[in-house]
């Protein structure tokens, strides 16, 4: 039941083009009415809103856009639907406290909308080329927003993310041009039929590393934890939740490309080091916010581990995303809460927090305890879905290793509950008369409680939307 | 409706449901805090008492089942069932639960509406693993069990709470991980040969297995539930969490809490891997004895009674595992006897242990003494708690006891023999740790003026008593309830594996095709 074409891409378009309209908007309209300065949050707000309502269920059906270059289907209006999730929450964040300089609210906005923008690109993105300008659209902003606020963290920040950001776009760059060459065209569907020969091996790789630094596998997540750190905070969970998943689409993409080989054999080590490592650095972190993004590295380890689950992998990692972006979303939310300077709070400067603000503790071992993926939360849902595709498909041991390591992690995400629950407090933290972050903690506690319990609606979007693949 | 109607399922969510709502009682109000607690934990207990009428003890075959789907994809299903063994189960932690709710009355004094929630909820998701017969469903209870005894421990604890809490949930979450695999790779097997998804129990009891795979698979559940029993070498969090508890968290932990251990081997790891369990049962009921012998030789050791109780559980459910291990009738029915007399008998132990620290914030034998005189009482109820311990004959301990070496005489003569030396060990340390702080002279001028038990605490102390008279002199309701049980775990660990062997991918290395 395909409805004529002309409306479907019509409404469906209707989406980013909104964005756009409003990215211009919230730069531009205070440059002319004075009056409307400050209000840049509310009116990114209400276009995302708007954006959000105009969400329907796609038709079954791929719908392919300029000449190959965007794919319209289930999978891309499902990845849509969580990034005007993610910008939501983000622009809520930002709204209850803001993240740039009074004077830098317009271009904060813009550069958000923009980078969401290219998010969705990426994610509907049919051939290698359209991934590579939508990935430069999504990581330009960001660049930016990292350093928005013009201060030594944040420029440092926004200066290593930018310097081996472009490293990893030049790589990228170099492979398209490399496959260009072998191909006769980039689409991911030509690139599968495609001759296997050395070079094409090399431009591959050279791809995937590009992405794999958006991803954050490691050896290519050096930037992240001192992006992370000194980022406004609004803006590493955008990270965090929104640009991982552009990387991730693109990986699976060029991964189920290979039936086996080589590359097979690369992701499976990118998966290996990447949880392994990760989640030991991550034992030693003393700040919240570097905690989260070695968190944020391991998780796109065992990511890369649901891949080798073939197609009921791939259906996992589209229901791990959003889990894993609540749980996040949700405490880089708690540390924005927190912060009383850039680089966010340590985590014992939660000491005492169960005490002074309960119900905030509470979202947060919530959060905590899914991203260790202890049951019932949504993350042990998660996890568990990521794993049973790669047992079911022969990777034991790759998921052995993983579940270790996921184990390994149990202690540095306890590690914040102990502080909140079991330590005295050092210095209170004042209740605060609950505001919007808090309403945006607690629904996305309550997300994390009820999205695994209950996962079966998500569980069946996904896999409707793992099948347009 | 049927998530209300069927008792089983009630179980679960009643107690779950009062968690949540005791969150909802304002600050402040305390007697209605404890009155709410105290209601809901007896409540599940009637709930439990109905279970128990309507349970037919002729039947081997699971009851009061409920199956409905849940994540259909996966072949997940919401199911519950009981037999005799789960029925016991189910009923000792009804039981113990109210007893843990009125014994923290007075000793938990911080955060009690997140306190009495958290036991709520401990009991819920105890409920839940001895009522799950899908995989998925028992390993989601056998997990999320964790966060609530954490924080238990975490933020009620003695002084040490946080190493121990830490200690108690990595060393019990690492061991469980390999099973959530071992339990993919069975389910996935079973896909392989039907071309179902199913993580239903029965269904996947007799797969086809190689013998290699089973070896494997077993070792992984075994681990999981020999760090829970606790099996010597893997008991070292046992003391640590033990101690630092609050003493309704120790009566729980030792009551409840190890018979999932022990539970596991009876209803996952051995019937799901018969010719696995033959290899490995020597082993484990060698383990089994090591933990008799070494339990008891550390216990007479101690000098803080808490700790000494806790290595004497140790002991205690070493023969539970020699027991399990024959897999003679006799011994099996003995083990499951004897899960329930030492959740009844521990529990009281660290009840009574509780009491005196109460009074004297002090678990040292030596600082006391002579406390027959003051607490008279209190030295009557610790005389039967001991003796049931020890496993005085008229008294509930003997008779498991004695059933367990009996049985696993037959299989393991030299086996048995050891173990009988550590059942003389036991009486001789616990009775010593009796004598030490009941008679004798008053060492202490402030023990002369300790108050006898109080109403409360015979109040919670009574049930238990009357419970270990009851099975000491008349056994029999509980035994043919959980004869037919115990008859076809030991019919299902002696099943022969199915010709038929579906090959399930193993490397090491990422070359296979999908």
């Amino acid at each position: 039941m395909i409805p004529d074409p002309v409306t479907y891409a019509a409404s469906a378009l209707s989406g980013p083009l909104l964005l756009v309209l409003a990215a211009f908007a919230c730069l531009l309209l205070p440059l002319f009415f004075r009056q409307l300065r400050g209000t840049q949050g509310i009116m990114a707000l209400g276009a995302v809103l708007i954006a959000i309502i105009f969400l329907r269920r796609a038709p079954s059906a791929e719908l392919s856009l300029f000449s190959g270059a965007l794919l319209l289907s289930p999978l891309s209006a499902y990845l849509w639907a969580f990034t005007l999730g993610v910008l939501t929450l983000v622009i809520l964040l930002s709204v209850s406290r803001p993240a740039a300089p009074e004077e830098s609210q317009g271009e904060f906005y813009f550069l958000l909308f923009m980078a969401a923008i290219g998010l969705m690109v990426l994610v509907a993105a049919g051939d290698l080329f359209t991934a590579f300008i939508a990935l430069e659209l999504l990581s330009l902003p960001v660049y930016a927003l990292a350093g928005i606020r013009r201060s030594k963290p944040g420029l440092e920040a926004a200066y290593k993310y930018f310097m081996l950001g472009a490293f990893g776009s030049g790589m990228t760059v170099m492979g398209i041009a490399i496959l260009n060459a072998l191909y006769p065209a980039l689409t991911f569907a030509a690139l599968k039929v495609g001759p296997a020969q050395p070079l094409a091996l090399a431009g591959f790789l050279l791809v995937i590393s590009g992405f794999a630094f958006k991803t954050a596998l490691v050896p290519f997540h050096m930037w992240v934890p001192d992006a992370y750190e000194g980022a406004p905070t609004q803006v590493s969970a955008f990270m965090a939740a929104a640009v991982k998943t552009g990387g991730v689409i693109v990986l699976w993409r060029l991964f189920s490309l290979f039936d086996g080989g080589p590359i097979r054999e690369i992701f499976w080590w990118l998966a290996v080091i990447t949880a392994v490592s990760a989640n030991l650095m991550a034992l030693a972190q003393k700040g919240l916010k570097r905690l989260l993004a070695y968190s944020s590295v391991a998780h796109a380890g065992y990511i890369a581990v649901a891949f080798f689950g073939g197609r009921q992998g791939f259906e996992a990692v589209l229901y791990y995303l959003p889990v894993y972006a609540m749980a996040t979303i949700g405490a880089f939310s708690v540390a924005l809460l927190l912060e009383k300077d850039e680089k966010g709070p340590l985590i014992e400067d939660l000491a005492g927090l169960a005490k002074s603000r309960p119900w905030l503790a509470g979202a947060m071992s919530a959060f905590m305890f899914s991203l260790a993926g202890v049951p019932p939360l949504a993350g042990f849902f998660a996890k568990f879905y990521a794993f049973a595709g790669a047992v079911n498909s022969g990777y034991t041991s790759l998921v052995i290793i993983a579940i270790l390591m996921s184990a390994v992690s149990i202690y540095y995400y306890l590690k914040v509950t102990v502080v909140m629950y079991m330590k005295p407090a050092a210095n209170g933290h004042p209740a605060e008369p609950p505001g919007i972050m808090e309403a945006v903690i607690f629904l996305l506690a309550a997300g994390v409680l009820l999205a695994g319990v209950f996962s079966r609606p998500l569980l069946i979007l996904a896999a409707e939307a793992s099948l347009w693949f | 409706m049927e998530f209300i109607t069927n008792p089983l399922s009630l179980l679960i969510i009643l107690p779950a449901a009062s968690g949540l709502a005791l969150l909802a009682v304002p600050p402040g109000k305390e007697g209605a805090l404890k009155g709410l607690a105290l209601a809901a934990a007896l409540l599940t207990f009637l709930v439990s008492l109905k279970l128990y009428a309507g349970f037919d003890p002729a039947q081997a075959a699971m009851q009061f089942q409920l199956d409905k789907p849940w994540l259909p994809s996966f072949g997940i299903n919401y199911f519950l069932g009981i037999d005799g063994i789960s029925l016991l189960m189910i009923m000792l932690t009804a039981l113990l639960m109210p007893v843990a709710v009125l014994a923290s009355f007075s000793y938990i004094k911080e955060s009690r509406r997140a306190y009495y929630a958290t036991l709520m909820f401990l009991e819920a998701s105890m409920i839940g693993v001895f009522a799950a017969l899908d995989l998925f469903v028992f390993y989601m209870f056998w997990e999320g069990m964790l966060i609530p005894m954490y924080f238990l421990i975490g933020i009620w604890g003695g002084p040490r709470r946080i190493y121990a809490a830490l200690k108690f949930f990595i060393y019990t979450m690492a061991g469980s991980v390999l099973m959530l695999v071992a339990i993919l790779w069975v389910v996935s097997a079973q896909h392989a040969a039907t071309g179902a998804w199913t993580f239903s129990l029965p269904a996947l009891y007799g797969g086809a297995l190689t013998a290699q795979a089973q070896l494997w698979l077993f070792a992984a559940f075994a681990l999981a539930f020999a760090v829970k029993v606790p099996l010597f070498p893997f008991h070292t969090w046992l003391p640590d969490a033990h101690v630092e508890a609050p003493t309704a968290g120790s009566v729980l932990l030792a009551g409840v809490l190890l018979k999932m251990g022990v539970y596991g081997y009876l209803r996952l790891a051995v019937p799901l891997f018969p010719d696995a369990a033959r290899v490995f049962a020597p082993w484990l009921a060698g383990l089994g004895v090591v933990g008799i012998i070494y339990g008891s030789l550390v216990a007479w050791s101690q000098r803080d009674m808490k700790k000494m109780v806790a290595y004497s559980s140790v002991a205690h459910l070493g023969t539970v595992m020699l027991g399990i291990m024959a897999f003679e009738p006799a011994a099996v029915a003995g083990a499951v006897l004897q899960m329930v007399n030492h959740g009844l008998s521990t529990g009281a132990l660290f009840l009574l242990v509780g009491v005196l620290y109460e009074r004297r914030h002090t678990r040292m034998i030596d600082d006391y003494g002579g406390l027959a005189k003051v607490m008279p009482g209190f030295a009557a109820v610790f005389m039967i708690v001991t003796l049931s311990s020890v496993g005085m004959p008229g008294l509930n301990g003997f008779i498991g006891e004695a059933l367990v070496l009996f049985g696993a005489f037959r299989v393991y003569p030299w086996l048995a023999g050891a173990a009988v030396a550590g059942v003389i060990l036991s009486a001789v340390y616990m009775l010593g740790m009796y004598q030490q702080v009941i008679f004798g002279p008053l060492r202490h001028t402030e023990n002369k003026v300790l108050p006898d038990l109080s109403a409360r605490e015979w109040l919670y102390l009574a049930p238990i008593l009357v419970f270990i008279v009851l099975i000491g002199v008349w056994p029999n309701p509980f035994l043919k309830r959980a004869m037919p049980a115990v008859n076809s775990y030991i019919a299902l660990s002696r099943q022969q594996p199915a010709p038929t062997v579906p090959e399930v991918k193993f490397s090491l290395g990422g070359k296979e095709q999908e």
